[in-house]
């Protein structure tokens, strides 16, 4: 299995068929679906395209790494990463986190500013799936009532010569 | 060929928006040259769905990080805290959270009450017919009577506490210790122009309301009116002087990279505490060997950067902490003053911040182990989203001529200009402060019931406040400018930014920055007749 897919017109194109099922594997690995359905697992919100928009440089490495999550597999299981059962596939994540925990990390950060931006994500945590602007948000005013024993205490400063 | 002007402002940050509104009434040609460009309030990161994303790329306050065509690398190897600044009309004030603290009139006299560093050549009383003149064109948000300062009058009404700003009340309240709403420089209400503040949260991003003070949107506009002019993408090369030291105008690339000279009889730096003795040790002639304005040997020594810890708490009932100005909220100077018995001089001020975006906390939450990979994971966002609350601890750091700002041998910006190297490091003091408000900062987060609270410090991404590598003084040993901003070899150059600063105070030093810069403006034009004697 070759890695050479680094210089991709899209992201369609940037993993093969086999590293696309892996890699939703991983993905829902760090953000699974919730039990509820209300939540998506983050195989679902689009990380390829984000990840082409916006971590491009990461992309070859991811390809190298779910091939050799694939070779791994098949040499300890006789299986490809995507055909192995959960308790299966656990120690394998573990062990590609001990060995690039750098790009591991990446991957997840990634992965969760993709995950936390998607509609159906900010819909499920009962937000509105909007910029900030121009609309804003409501803030209580708060109990100013609260500050007396502050001003009864008095002054805190020092005069100075 | 540029016309001479009478002054020559470098930089239209905070600093040199309000020297130019204020030196505007004098009818000399100003001109201000500042190497970044207008910033458009549509393109703002809070404009964007993807707005935390936006957050930490192009608008990061890393300018490492950044990369923008008209920013300059920073080598900060060599220091635990990463240099933060903007390059652009407005300067920081851009990215800036606008928490306008004033600082303590004791700040002034460090020397005379704690026996530590030098008094300032003036004091809080000289400086706050400024800060209420600068309060006024900034626009500033707070409330009237708070016992941890002399009496001063906010313009507006203070923003809200929110339930994450009551929360923390009740907590320093059952401790029995100071605190109070932030002055912060947003428009609560229309004022001057500016809509009114609508909690968009991300005011460290640029404000698209146009609620936040920044000079861009303050102080520019009018000064531009009143006739000063302002060139932008016009990076600033050196500062050239006669034999007579002298100076005599500058030189500066265009956004093309042509070559330019500006002469002027009056040539005023406003670059902060880095950017301002870059350029001085960049501008080193047979006259000046060892940079500009530097016969003391001072420019670029006694760096101040205000070591910042963070302390964050997690609380069961929802506070819609991710909603409102997420860096301004309460502040308590409970530990402000000295006091020798807690084991270091001076102090820090307690800034109470709001929660974070859902993209921050979950990725905090993963990188801390806090919100775990697959089972869990949603569970342990709830617990935290919208229930978090954060206290920024900012030290004063007193002046050592070990924290320094040089010229890095190697690092260039794109015009091949040498860009800064920073060399810091903090001393027993302030690791002992530090110490000290994180556990304080615990202790209150606890107290108003916070089930999780973690703290760090010293947060390498907080080198903001950048202050004292320019020092005012009345020896010229000692002191690059006197006390009112003119170098002591060069009696046409004048310094009027953070650079200046005798000690650093442990509040955000923007107020301070801008009042230092009106009394500078005030001073030369009571002097007009006789400035350079």
């Amino acid at each position: 299995m070759t890695t050479v897919r680094v210089e991709i017109a899209e992201p369609s194109q940037s993993l093969t068929p086999g590293q696309r099922a892996s890699l939703d594997i991983v993905l829902n690995m760090i953000v699974p679906p919730s039990a509820d359905g209300r939540m998506p697992g983050a195989a679902e919100v689009g990380v390829p395209d984000y990840l082409y928009a916006e971590a491009r440089d990461a992309l070859p490495e991811l390809c190298r790494e779910l091939d050799e999550l694939d070779r791994r597999s098949l040499e300890r299981f006789a299986r490809g990463f995507a055909q192995l059962q959960d308790r299966e596939r656990k120690p394998l994540i573990e062990e590609m986190r001990a060995r690039e925990p750098s790009f591991m990390s990446r991957l997840a950060m990634e992965t969760l500013a993709c995950y936390y931006l998607h509609d159906r994500v900010l819909e499920g945590l009962g937000m509105e799936a909007r910029p900030p602007y121009p609309k804003g948000y409501q803030v209580v005013q708060g109990d100013l009532s609260l500050l007396n024993p502050v001003r009864e205490r008095g002054k805190i400063y020092r005069d100075a010569p | 060929m540029n016309a001479d002007v009478d002054v020559l402002i470098i930089g239209a940050g905070a600093s040199g928006a309000a020297f130019a509104w204020s030196m505007a009434d004098t009818r000399m040609r100003i001109l201000c040259l500042e190497q970044g460009d207008w910033m458009n309030p549509a393109n703002y990161p809070s404009t964007r769905r993807d707005w935390e994303v936006r957050m930490d790329r192009e608008y990061s306050p890393n300018p490492n990080l950044r990369r923008r065509p008209e920013d300059y690398p920073v080598n900060d190897d060599d220091s635990p805290i990463s240099v933060l600044n903007f390059n652009g009309v407005g300067g920081s004030t851009i990215l800036y959270a606008a928490h306008f603290p004033r600082p303590h009139p004791s700040d002034f006299r460090v020397r005379s009450l704690d026996g530590v560093a030098d008094d300032w050549p003036i004091d809080y009383a000289a400086l706050e017919p400024y800060y209420a003149l600068n309060d006024r064109q900034m626009g500033v948000a707070g409330l009237a009577g708070d016992p941890a300062y002399p009496p001063h009058e906010p313009n507006l009404p203070p923003i809200p506490l929110g339930l994450a700003g009551e929360t923390m009340g009740r907590g320093f309240n059952a401790l029995g210790w100071h605190w109070w709403p932030s002055d912060t420089a947003i428009a609560t209400q229309e004022y001057e122009g500016r809509a009114a503040c609508v909690n968009l949260g991300p005011c460290k991003s640029g404000c698209a309301q146009g609620a936040k003070g920044s000079v861009d949107i303050t102080y520019w506009p009018i000064a531009r009116r009143a006739g000063v002019q302002l060139r932008t993408r016009c990076r600033v090369r050196e500062i050239l002087v006669d034999d007579k030291d002298m100076a005599t105008g500058v030189v500066y690339y265009d956004e093309r990279g042509v070559e330019h000279a500006q002469r002027a009889e009056v040539v005023v730096l406003a670059c902060n505490g880095v950017g301002t003795p870059r350029l001085l040790l960049n501008s080193r002639s047979a006259r000046f060997p060892d940079g500009l304005a530097n016969r003391s040997g001072l420019v670029g020594r006694n760096l101040m950067i205000h070591p910042w810890g963070m302390v964050r708490g997690a609380f069961d009932a929802p506070l819609d902490s991710h909603r409102g100005p997420l860096s301004c909220c309460i502040w308590s100077q409970q530990f402000y003053e000295t006091d020798l018995s807690r084991g270091f001089v001076r102090g820090y001020n307690m800034q109470v911040t709001r929660g974070l975006g859902p993209v921050a906390t979950a990725r905090m939450g993963v990188a801390r182990g806090d919100i775990p990979w697959g089972e869990g994971h949603h569970e342990a966002f709830a617990r935290r989203h919208g229930r978090s609350i954060g206290i920024g601890i900012c030290c004063e750091d007193l002046p050592e001529e070990c924290n320094t700002v040089t010229l890095d041998p190697v690092l260039t910006d794109s015009n091949g200009i040498p860009a800064p190297k920073i060399t810091y490091r903090l001393s027993e003091n302030t690791e002992r402060m530090l110490r000290h408000g994180l556990a304080r900062g615990t202790e209150v987060m606890k107290a108003a019931g916070a089930w999780d609270v973690y703290c760090e410090g010293p947060v390498r991404q907080t080198g903001w406040h950048l202050l004292g590598t320019a020092r005012m003084g009345e020896d010229p040993e000692r002191s690059v400018v006197n006390g009112w901003g003119r170098s002591h070899d060069v009696k046409n150059l004048f310094i009027i930014d953070g650079s200046v600063f005798v000690t650093s105070g442990g509040v955000n030093p923007t107020p301070t920055i801008q009042a230092v810069a009106l009394y500078i403006a005030a001073a030369m034009k009571q002097r007009l007749a006789n400035l350079f004697d």
